[in-house]
Formats: C-alpha cells, sequence, structure tokens
C-alpha cells in the first residue's frame, strides 16, 4: 500500500490522540457558557424547504466562484457554512444560516470570526500558506479587522453549532457578535465501551454526541441532515484536496510531513482525478481519510447528498458530482 | 533469546536484549508523530451520527453555575 494510504488507514486512532486532551479541557472552560443544545435547532426554522446547502472553505469555493453564484441563483433553502469559510461567505453577500465550529485549536480558529485581539500578524504561518481563505493571506491585519466588522454585523441573524471542544476564544467571539450558540459535544469514542470519554462528557453536560467524520467539514454536514433534517444536500467548497499545480508547501500538512518523513515527504500525497473538471488533483494523508470516511457516512445517512464543489477529490456512488445551478434548481422546483 | 542458546559452548558473541521498553517507545513516537496528521474532530466507525444517550433522548444541558 502507498506511503499515504497507509498512514490514512491509521488516523482515527491518532485523531484521538490528537484532539481529545484539549479537546476536554475547552469542553471544562466553555461548561457554564453552555445554554442551548444543538437538538433545540431541531425546532427552528432555517431556510425554506428540505434542501439545503453545505459550505466548506476548500479551494474550489474560489476557484468555481461557488458563492456569488449561490447568491445569484436566489436559492431560499438552508445555508450551513464551516467556521473557515465564514469570511468568504458574508463577503459574497451569503449569510450562512448556521456556522459549525469544532477546531479545539486554541489560538488559530477564532480568526475565522475576526480575532479583536491581534495586534499584529502571527508568526504561525498557518493563514498565510493555505488557499483556504485567500482574502487572510494577503494582508491578515487588514483582512482580521473587515472580518470582525462583518461578523459584528452579521452576528445577530445567525446561529453556531458549536462543539463542547472549540477553543474559548471562538466561544467568547461569538457571545461578543450575538451569535447564538447550540452546543454538542464530538463523539470521540464508542459510547458502550466501559471507560467511553464520550459516554463521561455525556453524562456531565447532558449534550449529544456526534460523530464529526474526521473534520469540521463532514461534521457541518452531519448536523444538517441528522440534527435539521435537511433531506437534500448540496455541497461545495468541500474538496478534502488541492488543486493541480499546488506547491506542497501550501498544503494544511506540509510541516508535519516534512518532519516526518524529510525528503520523502513528497510520497505521502496522493493523487486523485476529479472527473468534473478533468483535472487530476492531490490529497494528503488526512484529507484522504476525510474522503473514505464521508463516503461510507454517506451511505448510511437517511439524505441524499451531491457534490456541487465541481473540484476537489470527494467523489463516488454515495456522493455524486453535480454542477451547482443543477442543484438548486432542482430544490427550487422542490421548495 | 538466551533461553534458546543453551549448550556446552560458549558464543563469544554477546546478544543484547532488547531493553524492556524499547519497542513500546517505538510505538509511542509513531502514535505521536501520527497523531499530528489527524483532524480536527473524531470519527467512531459503526456508531451511527448522533448518541442521545441511552434513553434516545437528552434533555437538554444540565445545569450549571455561570
Amino acid at each position: 500500500m502507498d506511503l499515504g494510504k497507509r498512514i490514512a488507514s491509521r488516523l482515527e486512532a491518532a485523531t484521538f490522540e490528537r484532539i481529545a486532551g484539549v479537546g476536554l479541557e475547552n469542553a471544562a472552560v466553555n461548561r457554564p457558557r453552555i445554554e442551548r443544545s444543538i437538538l433545540e435547532l431541531g425546532d427552528v426554522v432555517l431556510g425554506d424547504g428540505d434542501s439545503a446547502v453545505v459550505v466548506g472553505a476548500g479551494p474550489s469555493l474560489h476557484r468555481r466562484d461557488s458563492l456569488a453564484r449561490l447568491r445569484k441563483s436566489g436559492y431560499t433553502g438552508t445555508v450551513v457554512a464551516v467556521d473557515g469559510a465564514l469570511g468568504s461567505c458574508l463577503r459574497a453577500g451569503v449569510v450562512p444560516h448556521l456556522v459549525v465550529s469544532v477546531d479545539p485549536h486554541r489560538e488559530r480558529i477564532v480568526r475565522w470570526f475576526g480575532d479583536p485581539a491581534m495586534t499584529a500578524a502571527p508568526a504561525d504561518d498557518y493563514f498565510r500558506r493555505q488557499e483556504m481563505d485567500p482574502t487572510l493571506a494577503a494582508d491578515e491585519m487588514a483582512a482580521n479587522g473587515a472580518l470582525i466588522a462583518l461578523v459584528d454585523a452579521h452576528g445577530p441573524s445567525m446561529r453556531a453549532a458549536v462543539a463542547t471542544s472549540a477553543a474559548p476564544a471562538v466561544v467568547a467571539r461569538c457571545e461578543a457578535a450575538g451569535i447564538a450558540m447550540y452546543w454538542w459535544n464530538p463523539m470521540y469514542d464508542d459510547y458502550d465501551k466501559p471507560d467511553s470519554v464520550s459516554r463521561r462528557l455525556h453524562g456531565d453536560n447532558g449534550l449529544p454526541c456526534l460523530n464529526g467524520g474526521g473534520n469540521v467539514g463532514t461534521a457541518a454536514w452531519v448536523i444538517t441532515h441528522a440534527v435539521l433534517g435537511k433531506r437534500r444536500i448540496g455541497l461545495v467548497g468541500i474538496d478534502f484536496g488541492y488543486p493541480p499545480g499546488t506547491p506542497y508547501e501550501r498544503t494544511q500538512y506540509y510541516p508535519e510531513l516534512r518532519e516526518m518523513f524529510g525528503d520523502r515527504y513528497a510520497e505521502a500525497f496522493i493523487p486523485v482525478d476529479s472527473p468534473f473538471v478533468g483535472e487530476r488533483w492531490f490529497t494528503d494523508p488526512a484529507y484522504y481519510w476525510f474522503r473514505t470516511v464521508f463516503l461510507d457516512m454517506a451511505r448510511e445517512a437517511d439524505a441524499e447528498t451531491v457534490n456541487c464543489t465541481e473540484g476537489g477529490v470527494l467523489h463516488g456512488d454515495s456522493v455524486p458530482l453535480l454542477p451547482l445551478e443543477d442543484f438548486l434548481a432542482k430544490a427550487d422546483r422542490r421548495e | 533469546m538466551k533461553e534458546f542458546l543453551k549448550g556446552n559452548y560458549k558464543v563469544k558473541t554477546v546478544i543484547k536484549e532488547p531493553a524492556a521498553g524499547e519497542a513500546d517507545s517505538t510505538d509511542e513516537f509513531e502514535r505521536k508523530a501520527l497523531s499530528r496528521l489527524g483532524g480536527s474532530i473524531c470519527f467512531v466507525s459503526k456508531k451511527g451520527f448522533l448518541w442521545k444517550g441511552d434513553d434516545g433522548k437528552t434533555d437538554g444541558p444540565r445545569e450549571t453555575d455561570r
């Protein structure tokens, strides 16, 4: 088996190792701020009908101008965005009904909401290095200031599905911007096992545990069908990969792969054909794992999911490809 | 290893037994290295999408002091 796929096959356990400690610490800090369960969103009308668009922060979002096209369509169904796509949505005039945040990283994630505490461009090149939000890469300070104003302006008309693992800075930022928060626990492990972390956490705070599929994009999709009850879901910006020509050093896990494998790091990347655009994209072990998990989960979901990213590596029997306008037109006819 | 090398002779080469924790520490290194490549939320195989507790429902967030 290729190096990348071999690593990917071991990431289910590795992810627990990566995030359980800090996620549980954050849950303890966030505990006094928890007022509403995510299940309450089942009683809230978020958009018309039973369709939804889930917005990820992958490079196709900008390459395909997906948000401008979504806005132009006049789509009235539900829009659920990952935190990393919030800035792109608001700049495009798309105010998501729901923003999803889960990553426990203490410093980085608040940047997706505009970080009021940021006084200089940080040494961490996470945002400059990647294509998730190109605006943040150009002039970090100016982009941060503009994002703070946008999120403050639209905060009261949005809701956030916040995992208990989320960074306390994200929680404080949502509160300051007037974004109503609905809480859930990440499912950390098998709740039927005797020493289950998930069971202990649920016992402590009474919140449901959500199987997140490794990343916030998949978690947003799970919320959309399992909590909001949407039955037809179109994905945009959920690529789980990189367009051809992307330098390896501009990929999310480059520093870690370089450190682990030295000059052999490139062997960990996996090429995947993207039939919609007729391109060969590539992915890394983590994104390949996300893709595999998503395709498996989609087979079990009580919802039809189509991939309207028009790029990326997420496609298979359970997630067919469809141009965004075709999905939106079909959704409109059924609303 | 030493229990398999019994006889009426003596070997010149000193056979080193692996230190007890050596294999463990390699595993530990690999585990830590891999953990840096993991995701931002877990995936738990074959456990559905949402667990609301054993009774199939949750009563919402428990009371806590603010």
